[in-house]
């Protein structure tokens, strides 16, 4: 009605002098909007960091290699985190050995194999959905199939390492398939066309052209897939981690200890959490938090050189 | 088509058969000392204990002290739950269970059907404080009767102290709460704390007035005892219940209230003293149940309970923060304990 007609030119400087000029007030908020999001999330995880590192100092300056080589205990002074490091350690191994390759391989025949109907849409759906179920379902399931299925059971051991990191694996897998299915999308079609064109077979092009292609992404998602196994509590709580105390010392290398009672960082800190004494549940468990997110940034920095240096072969 | 379908079965199928496989080839090398009965030989045998977790700090101290004297032993302390620890004991699957509550007729049912005979010793005695933050000074001693007119079934809605007053005189308690918003931040049910305080502050009133045993619905429960602590220091109308070592831990910033079992009686502030002397009233008993059959064929089992007899009851009760038993009580342990 009252709306004045302008000329398709005059619209053009409108537009460019409306972004410059203060008229525009709803996207200089929105910007500032948007820095505000990011500086929210920025101070909440620095107060976190700072808290749990504030807490944990007393242990972590005086005490450390100590802490680091002792099991558990019944006072916060003579209690260390071997126990829960080791268990968490062989986790991931396990968890990685087991989830890679059979997530990976599903991701490539999803991706290369598969043609795209109504049955590939109905698994892609229901990988999706299993990607968002909570981890305490993965940890009844662990515990009715890895550990007290009747012949699994036998081999894994009961409640055991093996068990858990079985369970892990299946908790990360639907991930791992998602991760690696969407950097296999990503490889550029006329890389397997020239692959094809110069004679080479289907198997041939995604070995040689398609993975090395995707090797970055697929590496990223899967390993930052296992850094969120090593942070999980519930489903091991479920399978039956040792809570307070064992006795022994197998050595790091003993493979034979994936098959004993074990425990993991994630159930050390919240054991420890709930006790009365402030030595364990504030200086030892923000301690071992420390202890965590080392390890997790440990991995996630694997994660991000193993990238560049598959980024740089491609490139090269 | 159909070939192509069958290749996603083959697939599926894959993920379940390369797991076997790889758990094949795992279990080649490690076949020894996984099912239990690793024992013989002088003291190297295997000790699975689990249950209560208010009773596992104690075992954690007597399994560390056992755990330094004889290092072949092998032992796991877990505390799952008082529930879930006679579960996995009648299950035969474990040596000794923790329990912060004597055995139910249920699972002492279980138990006997699966041919598990077991010798009940109690341990220790653990307090349960009643709590309101240290700022609120309007309350020093309460009867039964006013924590029944504050948290019980007939309580629901009263959003100040004072709202529970006419209730509280019928149920025989002083009522004379102040006019303050009332936070409750209490155990919930899967708790045995939540248990024990129903059973030892409710029990009869409930009984009289022909209610369940139950709490209000609408307070806010939580299952960690630190957490309960936290919300009543930090309110300073509060109240709530929690165990003794937890209260004191958290030394100044809660007040443990006093308490009386009748309108006027003696108020009684929880100490060691009281507790262990039974005039503090609301304390229960914690206890370990040992595996009969296991004990007879696991010299380790012996000695390790021997050492909890001696050591446990003596020290690591305290120093874990639990009241010690009276010497006669400790000797009644003793004396069930030789008796098997």
């Amino acid at each position: 009605m009252a709306t004045p007609t302008v000329t398709k030119a005059g619209t053009d400087v409108d537009i460019l002098s409306g972004l410059r000029r203060k008229s525009d007030i709803g996207g200089v908020l929105f910007r500032w909007l948007l820095l505000g999001s990011l500086l929210f999330t920025l101070v909440v995880l620095v107060v976190l960091l700072g808290q749990v590192l504030i807490d944990g100092w007393p242990i972590l300056g005086s005490r450390l290699g100590d802490f680091l080589s002792t099991g558990l205990g019944s006072k916060p002074e003579t209690s260390g985190i071997v126990q829960g490091l080791r268990g968490t350690f062989y986790l991931c191994l396990i968890t990685a050995v087991v989830a890679f390759p059979l997530g990976i391989a599903s991701a490539i025949y999803l991706e290369e194999y598969a043609t795209r109907g109504k049955f590939a849409t109905f698994i892609d759906l229901n990988i999706r959905n299993l990607a968002g179920v909570p981890s305490v379902v993965y940890g009844i399931l662990g515990l009715t199939i890895f550990v007290k299925g009747p012949g699994i059971g036998a081999i894994t051991g009961g409640s055991t390492p093996f068990a858990a990191g079985l369970t892990l694996a299946c908790l990360v897998l639907p991930v791992v398939i998602i991760t690696s299915a969407e950097a296999i999308r990503g490889v550029p079609t006329q890389l397997r066309e020239a692959g094809v064109g110069v004679g080479a077979t289907k198997w041939q092009v995604i070995k040689d052209h398609v993975l090395p292609y995707a090797a970055p992404g697929i590496l990223t998602g899967t390993l930052l897939s296992v850094a969120r196994a090593a942070g999980e509590a519930a489903p091991l709580i479920l399978i039956g981690s040792v809570t307070g105390f064992m006795s022994g010392h197998p050595a790091w290398w003993d493979v034979g200890q994936v098959r004993e009672s074990f425990t993991a960082m994630p159930i050390v800190i919240t054991a420890w959490a709930r006790q009365p004494q402030e030595g364990f549940k504030v200086d030892n468990a923000a301690a071992a938090i420390v202890i965590l997110i080392l390890f997790v940034l440990l991995l996630n920095s694997a994660a991000v050189v193993l990238r560049n240096r598959f980024e740089k072969r491609r490139e090269g | 088509m159909t070939p192509k379908k069958l290749k996603f079965l083959a697939v599926a199928l894959s993920l379940s058969a390369t797991a076997a496989a790889c758990g094949g080839s795992s279990d080649a090398a490690p076949e020894t000392g996984t099912d239990g009965a690793a024992g013989g030989g002088d003291l190297s045998g295997e000790i699975v204990i689990s249950g209560s977790s208010t009773v596992e700090p104690i075992s954690i101290a007597v399994a560390e002290s056992f755990a330094a004297e004889n290092g072949e032993a092998n032992i796991q302390v877990s505390g799952p739950g008082t529930g879930d620890g006679f579960l996995l004991f009648c299950d035969g699957e474990i040596d000794i269970s923790d329990a912060s509550r004597p055995i139910k007729d249920e699972e002492a049912q279980t138990c006997a059907d699966n041919g598990i005979e077991f010798v009940e010793l109690k341990v220790a005695i653990d307090g349960i404080a009643v709590m309101t933050s240290s700022e609120n000074a309007d309350v020093e001693c309460l009867a039964f009767g006013d924590l029944y007119a504050l948290v019980g079934p007939e309580s629901t809605g009263f959003s100040t102290w004072s709202d529970a007053n006419d209730l509280a005189v019928e149920a025989g308690g002083n009522g004379d709460l102040p006019d303050a918003e009332l936070v409750i931040s209490a155990p919930g049910t899967e708790s045995g704390t939540y248990d024990s305080f129903l059973e030892i502050v409710f029990g009869d009133i409930a009984e009289e007035r022909a209610q369940e045993e139950t709490t209000r619905p609408d307070y806010s429960s939580a299952a960690d005892d630190n957490v309960i602590v936290e919300t009543i220091s930090s309110n300073p109308t509060s109240f709530g219940w929690g165990g003794y070592a937890f209260a004191v831990e958290a030394g100044d910033s809660v007040k443990l209230i006093s308490i009386s079992e009748e309108a006027g009686g003696e108020c009684i502030q929880p100490t060691a003293e009281t507790i262990a002397s039974n005039e503090y009233p609301i304390a229960r008993d914690l206890f370990v149940y040992v595996n009969k059959a296991k004990a007879a064929e696991n010299p380790a089992l012996v000695a390790f309970v021997d050492l909890y007899l001696a050591y446990g009851l003596d020290e690591a009760v305290s120093e874990v923060g639990y009241v010690e038993l009276a010497d006669e009580a400790k000797a009644e342990a003793i004396a069930a304990w030789e008796g098997r």
